[in-house]
């Protein structure tokens, strides 16, 4: 089972430089806090919907929806009781409260698909040398490349794990909050442990296939900016200048 | 090339040194095979070789290491990464990159290769290693035997002219052993290499041009392979495994050293002997004793598809009676493990039904089922969690909501059938793989299960531990346990299991007693599996044993003149 999001194919979005795709994730996220309510926030979706089926990365979308609608739901369900407003609609919900919910789960909610897009289109090595041209020192750029990619492969542990001690009779899924927690720690520890194990394995190997060697490091892949970059960077600016016009005229 | 001069090196948390006055000479293009039980220091030994120790690993490292006459003190294993390349036992953990080719290349770009000449060593090393029709899959995809290949590439791009081993066929079945070995003999073809090996499996390395048995941090052996032949007792009392054909030699009481089971045979029949008459319909009597009692768990037309699509397993249809030993036997991804995880409920099938005694699976908890179908995984790391050894044992008894005296008494019980009583209080973390692996079955014993399903039990344990593991597994076997094992090791499947599953592709391709399995060779190399030696011997002479004691009890001086024609299998 592949745990990584990174999609193989041939896109424009796949062809852009890392550069552009980070300057890009970072357009989106900047929209996205402009806002708090649903409109705007939808038409952000919109726009990254549409970047992302350019990228032919939305099939991703099928391994993050649960995480999606969990997120939109428990947002949606905790603002409407908690935000308050003046409009009262039932017991302490509000139309405003309502409404900021939704806001706040679509602005999530754009935030994680971009990063999707960004993740499905962009090999980490990719973004290593774009990090890299960016003047971040290459042990930092691969750190941070590594990081996102130990997400899966703790992922895979963690399965495994769960997998063994489900066979001992562990019940996961059942029980009250502390019977709960009390269930994590035959997870935890074994998951911890595995983690640990491999990061220090993976330390030797790194070492030994001469990470660090040279001050100066050659690469097989080659990034670069072309006329696409100019144009993609371009829409992205003129999005994010629309977004941010429309937030000035709207009023505080 | 490499020199070490009375090495002893003692890891900081440890008491006593693991290396002690270490000293020997490796010259420029031999192939060593490094061999010794857990905790002889082969791993340490091999780690010294390119600096990961001291550099890496702290600890205290007396005498000196030398690699083209330069002290390893002075030089990192990056600095030396362009000579000595080393490939680690756990595979998983070296590989990092989005895809294969990019893998490969991380190696020659840190050292600032040029990328034309990247590509072409990306090229070649695919090649060699025959992965090349994969370069755009990402590791993380590959099957294990494949992964074990790629991390050989990604350090073959490197050029070293010394490769260093550790462990590199652990995870491998017979055909991806073949595989890599017969990668690394093309590479010496063509160019100067000089190989280090750790690998348990004796019979694989007859091969090398000296083998090194370490004991307890000391060289005890050191010699040709044809000078450690006919010392078989010696390596196994250092729980290293003997060649297995040096002992049948012994036994039939010939010197001479067999390169093959061909070989073998041929000199066998040639010394006059022969199957006693009668011997086949002998040993196939005996095993139909051990037919087994009613059904158990029955497999009725199950198909697994995981969400990403990849099929699993596709029709499969068997029956375990109740006392039975099965061996499931096949590649890597044949689908082994996605089998055994629907005998305890763990993943449900996409079509098809298990029952057990008759009731569907479908609907039951896996939970509920953990006390009657007992899984062990293949690494006791992925449960170990407690501080003690008791605990760790317990835990299953006590899910169950068993009062505490019952889960003491369980704990006891199954402590000592695993051979630890009176270890309880000991740390699982500082013990061995092979005390690990043991805690890891008692704690499913511990669960009272009728069937108790061990995937892998041998994986990463030394001769002797993996004696002891299956002798115990055949205990409980006679207890009454219902066993099913998965495992890649050919002999463990001929000494012990009475009943051998063989899967390829996700469907079952033979089901039988293991005699008849093993005796149709043809058959099970459809599978890229291979009978173990003996059994090859035995089937060349028309005997169908499984285990060197069988085949020698089974022979006979014929009174025929010598290279006369053996008969054919019976029927």
């Amino acid at each position: 089972m592949n745990l990584f999001l990174y999609l193989d194919r041939q896109s424009p979005v796949h062809r852009l430089d890392p550069r552009t795709k980070l300057g890009l994730l970072l357009a989106s996220f900047l929209s996205a806090v402009l806002f708090v309510t649903p409109v705007p926030l939808v038409s952000l979706l919109g726009v990254l919907l549409a970047y992302g089926a350019v990228g032919r990365a939305l099939g991703n979308l099928r391994r993050i929806w649960f995480l999606l609608l969990s997120i939109a739901a428990i947002s949606v369900v905790s603002w409407s009781l908690f935000a308050g407003g003046t409009t009262p609609l039932f017991w302490r919900v509000t139309t405003e409260s309502v409404t900021y919910g939704v806001g706040a789960a679509l602005k999530i909610d754009a935030m994680i698909i971009s990063g999707l897009v960004f993740l499905s289109t962009t090999r980490s090595e990719e973004m290593v040398l774009g990090l890299i041209r960016m003047r971040v020192p290459f042990p930092m750029a691969f750190a941070f490349s590594l990081a996102i990619r130990m997400v899966p492969t703790i992922i895979g542990t963690a399965v495994t794990v769960t997998e063994a001690q489900r066979s001992r009779g562990l019940d996961t899924e059942s029980g009250g909050p502390l019977a709960r927690l009390r269930t994590y720690v035959p997870l935890l520890v074994p998951i911890f442990l595995h983690t640990l194990r491999n990061t220090d394995q993976l330390a030797k190997a790194l070492e030994s296939r001469g990470f660090g060697a040279r001050r100066e490091r050659t690469s097989l892949l080659t990034i670069g900016f072309h006329g696409r970059d100019a144009v993609a960077l371009v829409a992205g600016l003129v999005v994010l200048g629309l977004f941010a016009a429309t937030r000035i005229l709207s009023g505080p | 090339m490499i020199r070490l001069e009375h090495i002893s090196f003692r890891y900081r948390s440890a008491q006593d040194p693991v290396l002690r006055d270490v000293s020997c000479h490796i010259r420029r293009g031999e192939l060593v095979g490094l061999l010794g039980r857990s905790g002889s220091g082969r791993s340490t030994l091999a780690s010294t070789l390119n600096g990961t120790i001291p550099h890496l690993v702290r600890g205290d490292l007396t005498g000196r290491v030398l690699i083209d006459g330069q002290d390893i003190r002075t030089q990192r294993p990056r600095d030396l990464a362009d000579r000595i390349g080393f490939v680690f036992q756990d595979f998983e953990a070296q590989l990092f990159s989005t895809n294969v080719s990019l893998e490969v290349a991380f190696g020659p770009e840190n050292l600032g290769v040029h990328p034309t000449e990247i590509a072409r060593r990306v090229n070649s090393c695919l090649g060699v290693v025959r992965l090349s029709h994969l370069s755009h899959k990402a590791p993380a995809a590959l099957s294990g035997g494949q992964k074990q290949r790629l991390a050989l590439a990604s350090v073959l791009a490197l050029e070293p002219t010394v490769l260093i081993l550790d462990e590199p066929t652990s995870d491998l079945d017979p055909a991806g052993r073949r595989e890599l070995l017969e990668a690394i003999r093309s590479i010496r073809r063509t160019r100067d290499l000089t190989l280090v090996m750790i690998d348990p499996e004796t019979d694989e390395m007859g091969w090398v041009d000296r083998l090194i048995v370490l004991d307890q941090g000391r060289v005890a052996m050191d010699g040709t392979p044809a000078a450690l032949w006919d010392r078989a007792d010696e390596m196994d009392a250092l729980g290293v495994k003997g060649f297995t054909l040096a002992k049948l030699a012994r036994c039939l009481g010939v010197s001479e050293r067999w390169v093959d089971a061909d070989a073998a045979a041929n000199a066998i029949r040639t010394a006059g002997w022969g199957g006693a008459p009668g011997v086949a319909a002998r040993l196939r009597l005996a095993d139909a004793a051990h037919a087994g009692g009613e059904v158990l768990l029955e497999v009725d037309g199950v198909a697994h598809r995981y969400p990403d699509g990849t099929e699993a397993l596709r029709d499969v249809h068997c029956a375990i009676r109740r006392g039975e030993f099965v061996a499931i036997l096949g590649q890597n991804g044949s689908g082994k493990t996605t089998l055994v995880k629907h005998l305890n409920g763990i993943l449900t099938p996409s079509a098809g039904e298990i029952r057990l005694r008759g009731k569907s699976l479908r609907g039951q908890p896996a939970t509920a089922l953990s006390r009657r179908v007992g899984l062990v995984f293949q690494n006791p790391d992925h449960q170990i969690f407690a501080e003690r050894i008791w605990d760790e044992v317990a835990f299953g008894p006590r899910l169950q909501g068993l009062a505490e005296v019952a889960v003491a008494a369980r704990v006891e019980e199954a402590l000592e059938a695993v051979g630890l009583a009176g270890m309880g209080d000991l740390d699982p973390f500082i013990l061995t793989k092979g005390t690990r692996q043991r805690i890891a079955v008692a704690s499913t014993l511990a669960t009272k299960p009728e069937v108790i399903i061990l995937d892998e039990p041998t994986t990463g344990l030394d001769h002797a531990e993996l004696q002891g593991m299956m002798a115990l597994i055949r205990r409980l076997n006679e207890a009454g346990h219902t066993i099913l094992i998965i495992t890649h090791a050919m002999d463990i499947a001929a000494a012990y299991a009475r009943r051998v599953v063989l899967m390829q592709g996700g469907r079952i391709l033979r089901d039988g007693p293991t005699r008849e399995v093993f005796a149709d060779e043809a058959g099970i190399g459809q599978t890229g599996l291979t009978p173990p030696p003996i059994v090859q011997v035995g089937n060349r002479l028309g005997v169908p044993a499984l285990t060197l004691d069988e085949l020698v009890s089974c022979l006979s001086r014929t009174a025929e003149p010598p290279n006369r024609r053996t008969p054919g299998p019976p029927p």
